[in-house]
């Protein structure tokens, strides 16, 4: 179908090919050409030839020398010229503002008072340019708004020409090794054993009136092949030390042991949504996700009865976390106990800033679409209760994090959508995108903007209008977009792409796409995407976090959003998923950087399990 | 019919004898009429003759008139006659409420039926022509033209049924009266032979309708082809220098409302816009003749010129025009008068090819009832997979439906043109730029991923021609919503243009053409082939949309730029 004049200037690189029958004599223009969007189609299915085919900008306003029907290729000896691309048209074009005005027929120029009156009695093809500064001569109002814009840009010429790091805040983690769980009288840790309290599952309990029971089990690598409940949510064992607030000073941590919670209602229902992980363990993890366990790690497995029908509701899912949490509260406890000459680790992330290279941010869209698709933001304790609010609470509206507050725990993560996509409590401790963009000394770090995605549309446009605002103002040259799940949060996941590049702002889009999760809904600024699939099939597999976001992801999404917003394009998808596009970047990168991008195992490294079977037999 | 001047003498004996002679000339007319109407149909010219002949006899009609009470747009008019009620030819029996028009008796007889929807009138035989029929004339003063054309009822006889006086209720500022003399329908015969038969009453009608609506100008919008036409009325307007013709090419739908001001002034209004925008109006050429019969004769609008075709008896591929057929006689009765239909068939359509509707025979004939077609039998297409493409220039999406039904499709997706936009939202969708296709191959691939074997369409002569460039080659069968007319009255179906949609080349003196825009050859109407971007956005009757032009602002790197695509009195103020 003939295309916008703007969509025309956009695809000015792309072939030039009649929508519709023209006739000799026919000046073209923007209405007579085809959208080059559906050419793959038109080709491959022999509708269309290219060869010979002009650029649309190079057969823009030529005239046809002889009458084509539709889908014919504008090829040279058709038209009467070839516009060149590089002098003709647009801006290039119009190089002194009054000179050009004078040449259109009866037009009349008169710069006086700081007052631009033009005149054209008629015209075609008329192109003014006018440099804002004109002589001194614009009004007070554009003056002022040219002077403040050139303010803006002083600073930050200035900032470049200084070019000085800044370290905004730092956060220290002291790793502590656990390499045994035990029950005990008190909770407490001695030496590299962890006791936890005998009985502490009845107390949890009884603090939350949905949750019915709490069973506890510590599960080690040689009992991985355990049944269990849908896991919802994965969790790090630390606390703060002393006074530090979430985000900066000292965090504690033990290693090697991680906070499991799972979950069903008293009639075994499954506290999921979009499918669950129930099964063996072993088969139905996909260990070191930044999301999930580590191999090795040892497991404290919580299995939480909750009231019957709550599954679905918000209170449900949120009493099973609170439960849990205070037998976590309980270890942290413990844990500010810890002497330093325990730790075996130190390490610490500097938040830093880059005044003169490209401000950027990472949006992250979180689960806020009511019941179990919450997230509890910023508690006191990293990924704790205590402090928190629900983004739901919240009404999902954008709020901005520091790098440091990310790797420190500020979501407790409640999100229960499809397991392999879903970005579970663990994911954000370490979270790739956040270090990658960190450690990244080509650019310049601003900050981390959590979004909720809401369960209404309306609402959904309501937040990401927030974003962009948001972005706009942050000043960032560009973002990058993440998202878990797919489908009816990918209404909002475009929507914000939108929001952000319809500010001029280079934006990158990573979302869990492949085969099954193909974008719902898009706009014009959705260019630059990196899919987080994983799996082999290209699906939602139930296995989880397979199809997180990992290293692999991040580097390439910096690196397509480095180019952006270094003016190159990003090239078109193809038609339908095709796996090999990401294997090519990840060479490209390898070889252009010099350091080989390791790519992470998929669910094909894991003993298959029944259901898992079935699962690919429909794929295929 | 009575020339100019000697109607103008005689004011009152005249309706009769004008009536006369218009029945005399009326033969002769036909005659000719049929002779320049294209090859299928140039057979029937004699036929045609001896049709007119006969049905001046009295039809045996089935006894009854049944007059809608709904004729065209606005509410249904309101009955003031009874049961019992003698009534003759012009007697009012029905009144408007609010929009609408005055409804009068078109024969003599007695009122046996009185419901919501119709006034039933027994009125024995009927003449199938009643031009020469006694009539009972309207009461207002001649002098009062647009009270003439109120109380006589006129509405579009084109087929939108709007009430004229409505529509002349305006002030045109010097502006322009555009007669749609396109008949853009295929098959329809009737405005031309009015054209030949009636050019001086029709041109008459124009300097009425221009009075009222004080417009300087008429323009008769004809297309090139109709060479006779053109020379009849252009010999009419000898002496007359503020009504010219203007020649449009063969293309559908050049008749559309906005197509003909396209056309003839190059400005092509939005979708939502009244051609009162464009300083104009466009009034269909039967219309022009019942308002010049209204105020010179005070007869009221009772009577519809008609074109017969399709499977009839001994009408073989041609077409049989009827004048003044009595409003209110049903569709079989029409049919009878013509021939009868010759054996099985499929269906029977009440106006032309593309925007006519399946009708029954017992349906009446109303105001706006311009051809009445009976087609051949359907094909059989045994369920296979159709897929619609919906045009707002022809068969909308009830009437593909109800086609593909007829040829035993099963449809399995249906897409609009790209163009075609509903402002109103009550399914009435309108063409946003009339015969100049937006592209069609997106629609086609849909229609084929829908996994349809077949592509059923209603597209315009232009969009039509796009279908086939994807289509065929996607290994969809094309049919479009006029096959089996067209095959039943054997012209070739609609598929691919080979025609221009300009004229080319020397055009008669005095008249102007839809020139390409890249022409400069005399007389050139540029059509705009460009239309508004916001378009589809609502209307504003302080916009004037008859200065198109596209602006644009940018300020990439600190500099205004503004680019205006072609443009006339623009003003530029930057302060």
């Amino acid at each position: 179908m003939s295309i916008s004049a703007e969509y025309a200037k956009e695809h000015i690189n792309d072939p030039a090919v009649l929508c519709c029958r023209r006739e000799a004599g026919t000046t073209l223009s923007h209405h007579d050409f085809e959208d080059p969007a559906i050419f793959d189609d038109l080709v491959s299915s022999g509708l269309l030839k290219l060869d010979g085919a002009l650029k649309i900008g190079e057969a823009m306003g030529a005239t046809l020398t002889k009458t084509l029907d539709s889908l014919n290729a504008i090829t040279k000896d058709c038209v009467d010229k070839v516009q060149d691309m590089n002098a003709g048209s647009g801006e290039a074009a119009a190089v002194s503002a009054p000179a050009e005005s004078h040449v259109a027929t009866g037009a009349t120029t008169s710069v006086a008072g700081g007052k631009l009156k033009i005149h054209i009695g008629e015209g075609k093809g008329i192109d003014l340019e006018i440099p804002m500064g004109l002589g001194g001569g614009v009004a007070a109002s554009t003056g002022s708004a040219v002077a403040a814009t050139g303010a803006a840009g002083a600073t930050a010429t200035a900032g470049a020409a200084s070019g000085e790091e800044k370290v905004v805040r730092t956060l220290t983690r002291k790793h502590y090794n656990i390499t045994e769980v035990k029950r005990g009288d008190k909770t407490k840790i001695e030496g590299t054993t962890l006791y936890i309290r005998k009985g502490i599952e009845k107390e949890a309990v009884e603090t939350q009136e949905l949750v019915h029971a709490l069973k506890l089990d510590i599960i080690t690598k040689d009992k991985y092949h355990t049944y269990s409940d849908t896991i919802m949510d994965t969790q790090p064992i630390a606390t703060k030390e002393g006074d530090s607030e979430l985000g900066s000073g000292v965090t504690r941590v033990l290693d090697n042991v991680v906070m499991l919670l799972t979950g069903t209602t008293d009639e075994g229902v499954q506290i999921g949504e979009f499918g669950s992980s129930e099964g063996y363990l072993d088969e139905n993890i996909m260990w070191n996700r930044p999301s999930c366990p580590d191999y090795g790690d040892i497991l404290i497995r919580g299995e939480v009865k909750i009231e019957n029908k709550k599954n679905m509701e918000r209170p449900g899912p949120l009493a099973a976390h609170k439960a849990f949490d205070v037998i976590t509260q309980e270890i942290r406890m413990a844990m500010k106990e810890l002497d330093d000459s325990l730790v075996v680790n130190t390490e610490t992330f500097e938040q830093v800033r880059r005044p003169g290279k490209k401000k950027v941010a990472l949006v992250k869209e979180i689960m806020g679409q009511g019941a179990m698709h919450d997230n509890l933001i910023l508690p006191v304790e990293p990924v704790g209760v205590l402090g928190a609010h629900p983004n739901v609470d919240l009404c999902n509206v954008p709020v901005v994090c520091s790098p440091l507050e990310v790797l420190d725990g500020c979501i407790h993560a409640l999100t229960c959508i499809g397991p392999a996509s879903k970005e579970q409590s663990r994911h954000y401790w370490r979270e790739p995108m956040v270090l990658e963009m960190l450690h990244d000394k080509e650019v310049d770090f601003a900050g981390v903007i959590f979004v909720g995605s809401p369960q209404i549309n309306s609402e959904k446009f309501y937040v990401s209008r927030r974003v962009g605002m948001t972005c706009e103002a942050m000043d960032v040259e560009g973002a990058i977009v993440t998202t878990e799940g797919f489908g009816n949060n990918h209404v909002d996941f475009t929507s914000h792409i939108e929001q952000i590049g319809m500010r001029g702002i280079k934006v990158v889009g990573m979302s869990f796409c492949a085969k099954q999760g193909a974008l719902v809904t898009g706009n014009k600024y959705i260019t630059a995407m990196v899919d987080n699939n994983k799996s082999e099939a290209g699906i939602e597999n139930e296995i989880l976090g397979n199809n997180t976001l990992c290293p692999e992801d991040a580097v390439r999404a910096i690196m397509m959003l480095k180019a952006e917003m270094a003016g190159e394009a990003i090239k078109k998808p193809e038609k339908e998923w095709n796996p090999n596009v990401k294997s090519q970047n990840v060479e490209l990168i390898s070889s252009v950087t010099g350091k080989p991008v390791e790519l992470v195992k998929n669910e094909t490294s894991l003993p298959m399990s029944e259901k898992y079977k079935k699962k690919y037999a429909n794929a295929k | 019919m009575a020339t100019k001047k000697k109607s103008n003498a005689k004011t009152k004996a005249t309706a009769k004898s004008s009536i006369k002679k218009a029945v005399k000339g009326m033969k002769k007319v036909a005659k000719s009429t049929a002779k320049k109407v294209e090859k299928g149909v140039k057979k029937v010219a004699k036929k045609a003759t001896k049709a007119v002949k006969e049905t001046t006899k009295a039809l045996k009609s089935s006894g009854e008139i049944v007059l809608l009470l709904k004729q065209g747009v606005g509410k249904p008019s309101v009955p003031c006659v009874k049961k019992g009620d003698k009534v003759q030819v012009g007697t009012l029996i029905a009144k408007p409420q609010g929009l609408g028009a005055n409804l009068h008796s078109s024969v003599d007889g007695v009122v046996s039926q009185v419901t919501d929807t119709a006034i039933y009138i027994k009125a024995g035989k009927v003449p199938i022509d009643i031009s020469k029929s006694k009539f009972k004339r309207i009461t207002a003063d001649k002098k009062d033209l647009l009270a003439c054309v109120a109380e006589a009822g006129v509405v579009g006889m084109g087929g939108a049924g709007f009430p004229t006086a409505a529509k002349l209720n305006l002030d045109l500022h010097g502006g322009h009266v555009l007669v749609n003399a396109a008949e853009c329908e295929p098959v329809l015969a009737h405005n031309m032979a009015q054209l030949v038969q009636f050019p001086n009453e029709t041109i008459k009608g124009i300097q009425y309708i221009m009075k009222i609506t004080n417009a300087k100008q008429g323009i008769i919008a004809i297309k090139q082809k109709h060479t006779h036409e053109i020379e009849s009325i252009l010999k009419a307007l000898k002496g007359i220098d503020n009504i010219r013709v203007h020649l449009l090419p063969d293309i559908y739908p050049m008749g559309e409302e906005r197509a003909v001001i396209r056309e003839t002034l190059g400005i092509l209004l939005p979708v939502t816009a009244l051609p009162s925008e464009a300083n104009a109006v466009v009034i269909n050429v039967e219309t022009v003749l019942r308002v010049y019969e209204a105020i010179e004769f005070g007869r009221p609008a009772v009577s519809k010129n008609l074109t017969v075709s399709g499977k009839i008896k001994g009408i073989n591929n041609g077409v049989k025009v009827f004048y003044d057929v009595p409003i209110g006689l049903k569709v079989k009765d029409a049919i009878e008068a013509a021939g009868g239909i010759d054996g099985k068939y499929g269906e029977i359509i009440m106006g032309g090819p593309f925007m006519g509707k399946p009708c029954k025979l017992d349906d009446p004939i109303t105001k706006t009832t311009g051809g009445i077609i009976v087609t051949e039998p359907f094909k059989d297409y045994k369920g296979a997979k159709v897929g619609l493409l919906v045009c707002a220039c022809g068969a909308n999406e009830d009437r593909l439906k109800d086609i593909a039904s007829k040829y035993n499709m099963k449809v399995v997706d249906v897409e609009y043109c790209k163009q075609a936009k509903d402002p109103k939202g009550n399914g009435v969708y309108k063409c946003e730029n009339p015969g100049n296709c937006p592209g069609q191959a997106l629609k086609c691939m849909n229609i084929k991923k829908a996994g349809a074997t077949e592509i059923l369409i209603s597209n315009c002569s232009d969009c039509t021609n796009t279908v086939m460039g994807s289509a065929p080659g996607l290994g969809l069968n094309v049919h479009h919503a006029t096959d089996h007319i067209f095959e039943t009255v054997g012209m070739p179906v609609q598929r691919h243009l080979t025609k221009s949609k300009f004229i080319e080349g020397p055009i008669p003196e005095g008249c102007t053409a839809s020139r390409n825009p890249e022409s400069n050859e005399p007389g050139g109407i540029h059509p705009v082939q460009v239309h508004h971007e916001d378009s589809a956005k609502g209307t504003s009757s302080n916009v004037d949309y008859s200065k198109p032009y596209e602006f644009r602002e940018n300020t990439p790197d600190g500099e205004l730029l503004i680019s205006i695509e072609s443009g006339s009195d623009i003003s530029i103020k930057y302060e």
